[in-house]
C-alpha cells in the first residue's frame, strides 16, 4: 500500500523531470523547483509520520 | 500562475493544518487533547481565508480544472461550519474516544477539503477525484471507532456499495469524454450544442452519472447504503456525514446538469440540451426519493435510522426543487441546504447526547425526557425545535426552505411533483411527533436526571436551536445570500 503511494510520487515527478528544462528556458526554474520540493516534503511529512508510527518495522 | 494560488487560499489553509495535525502526532502523542481545538483553528481560519479570496472575480484556474465562483464559495461557507459542527460533536464524545483522536480529526479536516474540491470542479475527471476523496474518507471515519463491531461492518457496506457505484460513474464519464471528446464541463456543453450525437447514448451517460452523484446524495435507487452506514458510524461523524457530503453531492450535481446539460431559454428556465429527458428523470426520482425515505422512517425504531431515512427524504424533497430547473429553485436548494444543516446537526446533537447518558438510540429512551431534570426539558424543547422544522411547521426555518422550494416547483409548473412533496411532508410529520410524545407524554423509564454535558455543546445547541428559531422569522439575509450564490461560471 505504501509502495503504490512512493510509485505514483516517483509518476509524477517524471513528466516533471522532462518538462523541468522548457521551465529552466522560459524563466520559471525556481518556482517549478520549489513546487515539486513542496509537492516532495508532503509526502515525506506522510514517510516520516508512517515511520515513527511503526508501520515499517518489519516483526 | 500566482493568480492560481491566491484562488487557492482556503484549501491551502487546509491543507497545512492536515500537515500541522500529522507533525503534532509526533510532538503531542496521539492522547493529546489539541486535535479538535487545531482542526477548529484551521476551519475557522480557512473561512476567513475564502472572506479575503471573496472579491477576486470569478475564473477557471488550474488549467480550467477548478471554478472560483459565488457557488463554489457559499459552499465554502457551508462545509467550513458544517466541519466546525462536526468537530465540536465529536470532541470527548465516548464514541469518538475509540478512535484514534489524530488521525480522526485530521480527516475530517481532509473530508472538509475533498467536499471544497468537489463544489470547485470544473472537469469531469476532477469530478471523479474530487468524489472518490469525499468518499473514501467517509468510509474510513465511519469505521473508526476501532473495536466496535458495527462500525467496521457499517464502513465495509459503505466502501463496497460507493466502489460499485464509482465505478458505474466512471462508466458514465468515459461514455459522455467518448462523445464528445473533452472532459471540461463548458466545453461540453458547447460541443453538445453544435453537434448531434446519439441521443439514447447521451442519456444512458446520464442515467450512469447519476449513479455516482445520486450514491452521495442517497436518493432513489442509490439510498440502501445510508441507514446502515448512518447507524454504525460513531454519532458525531453521523451528523457530519448527513449534512456535508450530501451538500458537496448536490454542490456536484447542480454544477454538471446546469453546466453542461442545459441551454439557456427565454422563460429564464433551463432546458435540457437535445431535449434529453432527464428532468424528467429528476422528478420521478424525486418522487420515488421522498416516498420510500418517509414510507421506511414510519417503521423504525433506532433514532440514528430514522434520522437517516429522514435525511433520504430531505434529498428527494431537494431534488424536486432540482427538477424544477429555474433560478428560483437553484435559490431554495442552497437555502434549504444550510438550513438543513442547522436543523439536522441539531437532532443529532441531541440524540448524541441523550443516548450518551442512557446508552440507548432508541425512541424508547426518549420516553419522559422532558421530566428528567431541568437539563432534560431543555433537550426536549430543542429536540422539539428540531423536528417541527424538519417537518416544515412554521415559525421554524425548516418552513421557510420548504416554501422556497414548493414556490420554485409551482412556479415551473410541476403541480404533481408539488401534490407528492406536499403528501410526503405529511406522512413525515407521524414519525417526528411520535419522538415529541414520547419526550413529553410518556413516563421515563427511571427519573434521573440528565447531567451537564459539556459546556460548549449546551452553547452550540443553544445556538441552534436559536437559528432555527430565527431564520424561520427573519429569514431574508439568507435567502439573499442564497439568491447572490447560484452565479455559476460558465
Amino acid at each position: 500500500m505504501l509502495f503504490i503511494l512512493f510509485d505514483v510520487e516517483v509518476v509524477f515527478l517524471y513528466p516533471w523531470a522532462v518538462l523541468f528544462r522548457d521551465f529552466v528556458g522560459a524563466g520559471w526554474g525556481l518556482f517549478v523547483f520549489i513546487e515539486m520540493l513542496v509537492f516532495l516534503g508532503i509526502l515525506t511529512i506522510g514517510l516520516v509520520y508512517v515511520y515513527g508510527r511503526r508501520a515499517l518495522h518489519w516483526e | 500562475m500566482k493568480q492560481n494560488f491566491v484562488y487557492f487560499l482556503p484549501e491551502l489553509v487546509l491543507i497545512v493544518t492536515i500537515l500541522a495535525m500529522v507533525v503534532a502526532d509526533f510532538v503531542a502523542g496521539a492522547k493529546s487533547k489539541i486535535y479538535p481545538l487545531l482542526g477548529t483553528i484551521g476551519l475557522v481560519a480557512m473561512m476567513f481565508a475564502a472572506c479575503a479570496v471573496s472579491k477576486q472575480p470569478p475564473a477557471h484556474f488550474f488549467s480550467g480544472m477548478v471554478t472560483f465562483d459565488r457557488m463554489a464559495l457559499f459552499f465554502k461557507y457551508v462545509f467550513g461550519a458544517a466541519g466546525i459542527l462536526g468537530i465540536i460533536l465529536s470532541a470527548r464524545s465516548p464514541e469518538v474516544e475509540k478512535a484514534d483522536q489524530p488521525s480522526y480529526y485530521a480527516l475530517t479536516v481532509a473530508l472538509v477539503l475533498g467536499m471544497m474540491l468537489l463544489s470547485m470542479s470544473n472537469n469531469l475527471l476532477m469530478v471523479y477525484l474530487a468524489l472518490e476523496m469525499v468518499s473514501v474518507l467517509s468510509y474510513i471515519l465511519t469505521g473508526s471507532a476501532r473495536g466496535v463491531r458495527r462500525s467496521s461492518e457499517a464502513s465495509l457496506k459503505y466502501v463496497i456499495y460507493g466502489g460499485v457505484a464509482s465505478g458505474i460513474m466512471a462508466y458514465g464519464i468515459s461514455l459522455l469524454y467518448g462523445m464528445t471528446g473533452t472532459l471540461n464541463l463548458g466545453e461540453i456543453a458547447v460541443f453538445l450544442k453544435t453537434h448531434a450525437v446519439s441521443r439514447p447514448a447521451l442519456f444512458t451517460s446520464i442515467v450512469l452519472m447519476m449513479g455516482g452523484f445520486g450514491y452521495k446524495i442517497a436518493s432513489f435507487p442509490f439510498h440502501m447504503w445510508c441507514p446502515d452506514v448512518y447507524e454504525g458510524a460513531p454519532t458525531p461523524f453521523t451528523a457530519l456525514l448527513s449534512v456535508g457530503p450530501k451538500a458537496a453531492g448536490f454542490a456536484i450535481l447542480i454544477r454538471f446538469f446546469i453546466l453542461a446539460l442545459t441551454q439557456p431559454s427565454e422563460t429564464g428556465q433551463f432546458v435540457s440540451i437535445k431535449a434529453v429527458g432527464w428532468p424528467q428523470m429528476m422528478s420521478g426520482l424525486a418522487i420515488a426519493t421522498m416516498t420510500i425515505g418517509n414510507l421506511a422512517a414510519l417503521a423504525q425504531k433506532n433514532l440514528k435510522r430514522l434520522l437517516a431515512y429522514s435525511s433520504i427524504a430531505h434529498a428527494g424533497y431537494m431534488l424536486m426543487g432540482f427538477a424544477a430547473l429555474n433560478q428560483e429553485s437553484l435559490t431554495a436548494i442552497l437555502f434549504y441546504l444550510v438550513v438543513y444543516l442547522i436543523m439536522n446537526i441539531g437532532a443529532f446533537l441531541v440524540v448524541i447526547l441523550v443516548s450518551n447518558q442512557l446508552g440507548t438510540e432508541d425512541v424508547d429512551g426518549f420516553k419522559g425526557l422532558c421530566h428528567r431534570g431541568s437539563l432534560g426539558m431543555f433537550l426536549s424543547l430543542a429536540m422539539t425545535l428540531f423536528l417541527l422544522s424538519l417537518t416544515g411547521i412554521p415559525p421554524m426555518a425548516g418552513f421557510i426552505g420548504k416554501f422556497y422550494l414548493f414556490g420554485a416547483v409551482v412556479r415551473a409548473g410541476l403541480y404533481g411533483l408539488a401534490i407528492a412533496g406536499v403528501l410526503n411532508s405529511v406522512v413525515s410529520l407521524y414519525y417526528y411527533i411520535r419522538i415529541v410524545k414520547a419526550m413529553f407524554f410518556d413516563q421515563p423509564a427511571d427519573h434521573r436526571a440528565i447531567q451537564m454535558p459539556i459546556l460548549t455543546q449546551s452553547c452550540t445547541l443553544s445556538l441552534l436551536a436559536i437559528l432555527t428559531l430565527y431564520l424561520g422569522l427573519f429569514w431574508d439575509s439568507l435567502a439573499q445570500l442564497a439568491a447572490k450564490s447560484t452565479g455559476l461560471l460558465f
